[in-house]
């Protein structure tokens, strides 16, 4: 990680919402190139819709998004510069796993036929899927699903990618296996990854540096290494939030 | 010299064509040096050198380079794969060439990465070599054009019992509606009566107006060639009344409830929505089922009633505006064609048609399993056979009523 390079985003005193409902404002933060970044906050507090602006689904009230030096993502313009994994994974239900993954390729690139089918089987046995090419979204488990989701959002070798919520819903080996899989993109491919999330140990896992958003607040509450926010952070949210306590509660198992 | 554009030539063309348009020349004209493998060959070892750059867009001439390396490997016992010429390699230009050494190494391994001055490149061609190692290989579930025919045809007796088995757990839920009323969603119906009958009267209505007409000009120019204009209304009566009042209604409601009603209940299924009533211990037959098709049973024949009355005027206007009938003398004629049984012997099938409608749909939207591409089948297979089923009743009604001599 180089600090004096730009940034590989950069969100300057964002503002979100619709009509006169004001989500989040003053939104400022900048996510290194290689690095993992993690977009903290309870449910609800507006995670998944600031991902919606950053990848170019909505456009913001006020204030500044920038990807790479050029601006906000255009949707529909160019070669997609990013991958996204939804929530669900979002596979197209009436393909199978290889026509989902072959179909950002044979619609971007001019890849076509035997290379095709081994970079899509590569891909799958990158994430673990190697013999599940033929089957449909309907006959494999959700974590499956979000790998495949993975597999689809690297076809085109994106240097940035987003992930919505990837351990919500799996047991606790999917969920290391796939904090593994984010670990693996990042360190051996330098892939940029911005993950949104509530999963502490994920967190713990994966994420360099984070940023914790709070719904009464409508903003960032605060900003850094989540270890170090963990251990120093004395903002009651973010201490609740990070050592898992709710204000008043006993941290043992009822009885 | 003018070059001549045809009008559609000063478009821009659609973005996603510029954007393949220009991976493509970058593909095939890379800016700094084309891209090979370079193949250098001392006794039986042997050293291959990519040149240029091994990525995503440049996949096709990479895939060509690599498939342009030459035969004549066999016999070497040791290939070094150095890495140090490469631009720049991303994944795809790392699985080319990892499939690249996995085929050299089928006779034993013999390659080797020499990876000093570019370890990325190296790591990243290993991990997906290891990765190809770990798999399993795919298991094929290609069918052949026999095969195929005969799942379709050994599928056939199961739909046949599953319609057989809806139709009877129906039947076998009725009295739970007296002895538990509970377990019915009444609260939905008024919305149910609105959605189907009210939202639906525009529709069905001006349909069976326009039919009306169709019959008015079909007698007058008909019945005209023998002088019997006056028998117009009379035609009318019978032939809208009868049949085409609630066939026209019920096949409108098919097209426009059916649909709704398969995908809402088949979203609802794809959605775990279903399995959620179940696990609360409601019947979905009872709780879902039943107060559709009680709306449908009670707006149907409201809304071929009215369809009838709009279809008596699309007759007179059609047979006033050609003939020199007027209206008032048709108004005469009308009333007297109309008896009981023309009315009633149309009105007593609307409900058998609506139900019919209403448990294909919702049967179909049960039976749904999968994603967003089942719910879009389910629902065309609802309203494909709502539609013809609403004929076919219609049609047995019909032979029921000429046997009887009604």
């Amino acid at each position: 990680m180089m600090p004096a390079s730009r940034p590989h985003i950069i969100v300057e005193d964002l503002r979100i919402g619709w009509g006169t409902r004001v989500l989040m404002e003053h939104v400022t933060f900048g996510i290194e190139r290689g690095t993992t970044f993690a977009i903290l906050g309870g449910s609800g507090c507006g995670k998944s819709s600031l991902l919606r602006y950053l990848i170019g689904l909505e456009q913001p009230m006020a204030g500044r998004i920038d990807i790479d030096g050029v601006g906000q993502p255009h949707l529909y313009q160019g070669m997609p510069a990013f991958g996204v994994l939804f929530q669900s994974g979002a596979l197209f239900s009436s393909m199978t796993l290889a026509e989902n993954l072959a179909l950002p390729l044979t619609t971007w690139t001019p890849i076509r036929g035997a290379t095709v089918r081994d970079l899509v089987q590569a891909k799958l046995e990158l994430v673990g899927l190697g013999p599940f090419a033929e089957h449909l979204p309907g006959e494999i488990s959700g974590g499956m699903k979000k790998r495949a989701g993975i597999a689809r959002a690297m076809m085109l070798e994106p240097d940035l990618l987003f992930f919505d919520e990837p351990s919500a819903g799996l047991d606790p080996i999917s969920a290391v296996e796939l904090d593994e899989l984010i670990n693996t993109l990042s360190r051996d491919l330098g892939i940029t990854i911005v993950i949104v999330t509530h999963e502490l140990p994920s967190i713990f896992l994966v994420a360099h540096d984070c940023i914790v958003l709070d719904k009464i607040a409508k903003g960032i509450v605060a900003q850094g290494d989540p270890r170090a926010l963990r251990e120093e952070s004395t903002i009651p949210f973010v201490h609740n939030f990070f050592t898992r306590s709710s204000p008043g509660a006993s941290a043992s198992p009822g009885r | 010299m003018y070059q001549r554009f045809s009008r559609d030539s000063w478009r821009d063309p659609p973005i996603r064509q510029i954007s393949v348009g220009i991976a493509a020349a970058a593909a095939r004209k890379s800016p700094l040096m084309t891209i090979t493998v370079r193949t250098e060959r001392e006794g039986d070892r042997a050293r291959l050198v990519p040149v240029g750059t091994f990525d995503v867009t440049h996949a096709p001439a990479v895939a060509q380079a690599v498939a342009q390396v030459p035969p004549d490997l066999e016999g070497c016992r040791s290939i070094d794969l150095d890495l140090t010429h490469l631009d720049r390699i991303d994944g795809a230009g790392a699985v080319l060439l990892a499939r690249f050494l996995d085929r050299l190494d089928v006779d034993g391994d013999r390659t080797r990465i020499v990876a000093d001055r570019n370890p990325e490149a190296a790591r990243l061609i290993t991990l997906y070599r290891q990765k190809r190692a770990e798999s399993a290989p795919a298991p094929t579930r290609a069918m052949g054009l026999l095969a195929t025919i005969g799942a379709v045809a050994a599928d056939l007796p199961a739909r046949v019992t599953d319609t057989l088995d809806f139709t009877g757990r129906c039947i076998a839920a009725l009295p739970k509606i007296v002895t538990s009323p509970r377990s019915v969603d009444w609260h939905s119906l008024p919305r149910l009566v609105q959605e189907i009958g009210a939202d639906a009267l525009p529709v069905t209505s001006s349909a069976n107006l326009l039919v009306g007409v169709i019959i008015g000009f079909l007698g007058v120019s008909q019945l005209g060639r023998f002088g019997a204009v006056v028998y117009v209304p009379e035609l009318v009566v019978v032939a809208h009344f009868r049949e085409l009042g609630p066939l026209v209604t019920a096949i409108v409601v098919a097209g426009r409830s059916g649909a709704g009603l398969a995908s809402e209940i088949a979203t609802m299924k794809v959605s775990e929505e279903i399995d959620a009533l179940r696990s609360m211990k409601f019947d979905p037959l009872l709780w879902l089922v039943v107060p559709r098709c009680l709306a449908l049973v009670l707006v149907v024949p409201l809304l071929t009633w009215v369809g009838d009355a709009l279809a008596l005027l699309g007759g007179l206007l059609a047979t006033v505006a050609i003939t020199d009938l007027t209206p008032r003398a048709y108004t005469l004629a009308t009333i007297d064609a109309i008896t009981a049984s023309h009315f009633f012997g149309g009105l007593v099938k609307s409900p058998f048609l609506a139900l019919a409608i209403g448990l294909i749909a919702c049967a179909q939207g049960l039976a749904t399993q999968g994603g967003a591409a089942a719910v879009g089948a389910r629902t065309t297979t609802a309203v494909v056979l709502a539609i013809f089923g609403v004929i076919v009743i219609n049609s047995l009604f019909t032979l029921l009523y000429v046997a009887v001599g009604v």
